[in-house]
């Protein structure tokens, strides 16, 4: 028992940084069919930026604020206008397809021309142990859970709670008619692909420091996120929230319970239950779409 | 007095098939014209052509005397014309209050405004008028997705209504609604066009609420203006009986 609570709000911790590149991934499926299979891979390279940044002598902050505004330039910008747009024309298929090759690229790119060995990088909470109800608990963790939950609460009222939000979600779901009313669609579509490439440089920010900077870390993120997505509801953002927070424990738990071989399978094991039984994930809803 | 909606001679060609072919007509303020005739007739490609979805081949299309030929559906919306959907088009995870505050929206402004301004553009108080003129008071907090057919082309018909349009264009509003429903949809189109000056040009298949509802009808075929006039009129007009029953 003395280990299940550490298990868990280390689960937790995982859990969010899963959940906040869930939501990316959800938001870029809602306003524009795009599967990201190089999700993953949007959340690795980001550290990368920033240490490259931190070698040419800037100091960590800079460094930080950088990387954010590379990954929006890079991750957003210009993925959608060079990729996505392109590509869509062509069908969801084929965009999905030039995803999965964007993710071999950028993990290669990264192993050639940074480094294969995994780096360290710093971390933006204080190492150390909190006591919570006599227990000691990683600072780094509550930390971790802490900011992901901000940003998460923050990006859900932006989307509930203004006008902004409110013309963000009419574009996804009916463009048509969001177009005739006045709604920038595009302004709108192009705003997503922002808030994910700053999503993914805070998970970045967020879990780098937990399992190193490594070229191929990506997978592991990609695959936990696509999970986390499809398990919660892969049309509802508060589904991918659910989802992410869910696969960070499972996973752990399974890690700790199970074999440390074996934790991967666990949530694809979920993720076969959950097709197989509730294919809309946990709070999604059942959608029809023309093809 | 100028018309509100003048078209002249509007043309519409799809490669070699012309689907509307020098189609006049106006309406005045206040009017209720209901516009009819047999599937294919160009209905449709007619009402696409005045909204800006489609840009006529030839011909004008005036509101209040201004040209607005070929200008974008969001433009005319600006200019205070706007539409309902034959299949319906409605915001499905937003309430039925959001969709309305959306729809009345001028959407201007900057990322920044949008973000900080209030959420519903101070448009509450409409919306909230709209959802108890059109009864539906109940579900005003409800995701519009969760409605009834039926509850939907109400809300589908209010969204129009948001803007204090000058012309309002709708698109079969009566197509698999109930007859209960149906009489609630008829009494509120004909108090907002009342009780607001709105102007109405409809698209319906149901003649009982078309000859109902209409103050003039026009009816279409092949392309071209078969007949005109009050409903009185057209069910006497035996060219529009050829039509309708092919003899």
């Amino acid at each position: 028992m003395s280990n299940l609570l550490d298990l868990i709000v280390a689960g937790l911790a995982t859990g969010a940084i899963y959940a906040l590149v869930a939501v990316g991934f959800t938001l870029l499926w809602q306003t524009s069919q795009t599967i990201n299979f190089a999700q993953g891979e949007f959340v690795m390279l980001p550290a990368f930026l920033m240490l490259a940044v931190m070698h040419l002598g800037a100091p960590f902050w800079l460094a930080v604020l950088v990387g954010v505004l590379l990954s929006a330039l890079l991750l957003g910008l210009a993925f959608k206008m060079l990729l996505v747009d392109p590509m869509l024309r062509h069908g969801v298929l084929p965009l999905a397809i030039a995803t999965m090759a964007l993710a071999i690229g950028i993990k290669e790119a990264v192993k050639q021309f940074f480094s294969a060995e995994a780096s360290p990088f710093p971390s933006i909470v204080p190492a150390g142990d909190i006591s919570v109800l006599g227990r000691a608990i990683s600072l780094q963790s509550l930390g971790v859970l802490a900011v992901a939950i901000l940003a998460v609460v923050g990006l859900t009222m932006l989307l509930n709670r203004t006008s902004l939000g409110h013309q963000m979600q009419a574009a996804a779901q009916n463009p048509t008619v969001a177009r005739i009313i006045g709604v920038p669609v595009e302004r709108m579509i192009l705003l997503t692909f922002l808030i994910n490439a700053v999503l993914v440089a805070l998970a970045s920010l967020l879990i780098t420091p937990i399992y190193l900077a490594k070229f191929s870390s990506g997978e592991v993120l990609g695959q936990a996120a696509f999970i986390a997505a499809i398990v919660g509801g892969f049309n509802q953002v508060r589904g991918a929230i659910a989802g992410g927070l869910l696969i960070g424990v499972v996973d752990n738990l399974a890690a700790a319970y199970i074999s440390t071989q074996y934790r991967a399978a666990v949530p694809m094991l979920l993720l076969i239950l959950m097709i197989l039984f509730r294919p809309q994930g946990l709070l999604g809803r059942a959608e029809e779409r023309t093809v | 007095m100028t018309a509100v909606l003048d078209v002249r001679d509007v043309k519409k060609s799809f490669g070699g098939i012309t689907a509307v072919n020098g189609v006049s007509f106006d309406v005045q303020e206040g009017e209720i014209l209901g516009l009819i005739g047999p599937n294919g007739c160009g209905k449709s490609t007619l009402f696409n052509c005045i909204l800006g979805q489609l840009v006529p081949s030839a011909g004008e299309v005036r509101v209040d005397g201004k040209l607005v030929t070929g200008q974008r559906p969001s433009e005319l919306n600006r200019l205070g014309v706007s539409r309902t959907f034959q299949l319906l088009q409605v915001f499905p995870k937003l309430s039925v209050r959001d969709n309305l505050i959306l729809a009345g929206q001028e959407h201007r402004g900057s990322m920044l405004s949008r973000l900080l301004g209030p959420s519903d553009a101070g448009l509450t108080t409409t919306a909230d008028q709209m959802i108890g003129f059109f009864k539906l008071e109940h579900l005003a907090n409800e995701p519009a997705g969760g409605l009834s057919y039926g509850q939907q082309k109400l809300l589908d018909a209010a969204m129009a209504f948001m803007g204090g349009p000058r012309l309002v264009l709708l698109d079969e509003p009566a197509g698999g609604v109930n007859p209960t429903m149906l009489g609630d949809l008829k009494e509120r189109l004909i108090a907002i066009n009342r009780e607001r000056r709105a102007t109405f040009v409809v698209i319906e298949h149901n003649m009982e609420f078309v000859m109902s509802l209409c103050s003039r009808v026009m009816v279409m075929a092949e392309g071209k203006v078969l007949a005109i006039g009050k409903p009185d009129e057209i069910r006497a007009n035996p060219a529009v009986i050829e039509a309708y029953l092919g003899h």
